[in-house]
């Protein structure tokens, strides 16, 4: 049956909609949960507040689990689903660039948004700063168009790579956040508090 | 007293969070596992199987290849050999064996074109055809009889006893008609002249005379 869009359950003008939608309500989550905050996202690197790590570790072990599930109960094709083209360099220099804007300023792309949204200055910079990245990427295209381009290792998953039972990774991925969450928790602990 | 149980319950709540975490995942790896099919269902395969619905019969395609309905695919399935010796027009070569290549996909798994599969009869065009829809292809059809039963019936229609009813003769006009316009001659197509009776004339005798020669005027004054 699904994915709902590829198998023309739900047409595909529905498409940008959806996106819509679903968007406004990602916000509308991020910014309830105090994801607007820097203060709040920069505690992950400072060790006085887990809670990015344990909202996205959680949201992608639900997700993953109900996938799997539906994909066993034959509602959803896991074949079918869109898996990310992997360029090696690409994405390693653009995670290290990512985590050291993430660090430094306190955002990530999807919350300086939220956070502009409610008015705050910190993350009207802090998007300035990305349109002014923008600009000298898309200036400087022609230089940085080998790495962007280059190193392309197909839409590749874990489960073609490492050849892993993907059932047998989704428990040891469980296995693996829920060892964080009680190591990050006891972290947290000993880290002095910082109220914000 | 109730606020204090439920206080008591929730300190443990993440712990009853991770616990249920990893209930599920290891369901997953417990879970009984099965073939999955890809395509459609066997008992729907079995139902379509069973249906003559995909026959198509040769004067229905003499029809559609005729008016040049552009909404129609020709595939050969016999092999290449078979192909460049004699094919229907506009046909393209997908040999059986070839059938679940990449390429030949794009001819087969696409809504905008019905397909039309043919081979010699239409044994290895069934074959085909139940591989493709197997895999949830739509629009496959075949051709009743293949290439043979478009010889006996397009090319070289038989002609009706005279005792047969009308239908057959009316069968047959049409069949003659597309023959004619695959390129089959009939005799009584071709104006035979009469030939023309010429009378023979005997060529004359061109009797030439001679003129007797004046005589040159001898002497003279």
């Amino acid at each position: 049956m699904g994915p709902l869009i590829p198998n023309g359950v739900i047409p595909v003008e529905w498409d940008s909609i959806i996106a819509i939608l679903i968007g406004i309500a990602f916000g509308f989550v991020l910014e309830a949960s105090g994801f607007s905050s820097s203060r709040k996202l920069a505690g992950q690197f400072y060790g006085y507040d887990f809670a990015v790590l344990k909202v996205f570790f959680t949201a992608a072990l639900v997700s993953v689990i109900g996938v799997y599930y539906m994909d066993y109960l034959g509602y959803l094709d896991v074949t079918q689903l869109y898996v990310h083209p992997f360029y090696l360099w690409g994405a390693i220099i653009g995670g290290v660039i990512m985590g050291v804007g993430f660090v430094a300023a306190g955002f990530c792309p999807g919350t300086s948004l939220c956070a502009v949204a409610i008015g705050k200055i910190d993350a009207i910079v802090y998007v300035g700063g990305i349109m002014v990245g923008v600009f000298i990427f898309s200036e400087m295209y022609t230089v940085f168009e080998p790495i962007y381009n280059g190193y392309f290792y197909g839409n590749v998953t874990l489960e073609d790579s490492l050849g892993i039972n993907p059932y047998w990774f989704v428990f040891i991925f469980s296995m693996i956040a829920i060892v964080a969450f009680v190591v990050a928790d006891m972290v947290r602990k000993r880290v002095k508090k910082v109220f914000y | 007293m109730v606020k204090k149980k439920i206080a008591k319950v929730l300190a443990f709540r993440y712990t009853i969070l991770a616990a249920i975490l990893i209930l599920l995942a290891g369901g997953l790896v417990l879970l009984p596992k099965y073939q999955k099919h890809e395509g459609i269902k066997p008992e729907e395969l079995l139902s379509n199987t069973i249906s003559p619905e995909r026959y198509m019969t040769t004067d229905r395609l003499a029809h559609i290849i005729i008016n040049q309905d552009p909404s129609f695919i020709l595939i050969d399935v016999r092999d290449e050999k078979s192909f460049a010796s004699y094919t229907l027009p506009n046909a393209i070569n997908i040999p059986l064996v070839k059938l679940l290549d990449e390429d030949s996909k794009n001819y087969l798994n696409q809504n905008q074109f019905d397909v039309v599969l043919f081979s010699n009869d239409h044994f290895y065009a069934d074959q085909a055809w139940i591989l493709c829809n197997r895999l949830g292809y739509k629009n496959m059809r075949v051709l009743k009889g293949g290439i043979n039963e478009w010889y006996a019936t397009i090319i070289n229609p038989l002609k009706p006893a005279d005792n047969m009813p009308a239908t057959d003769f009316d069968l047959y006009a049409t069949r003659k008609a597309a023959s004619m316009f695959f390129g089959v001659v009939y005799p009584e197509q071709v104006k035979v002249e009469a030939p023309k009776i010429v009378k023979k004339v005997a060529p004359k005798k061109v009797i030439t005379i001679e003129k007797k020669k004046k005589a040159e005027a001898e002497g003279g004054c």
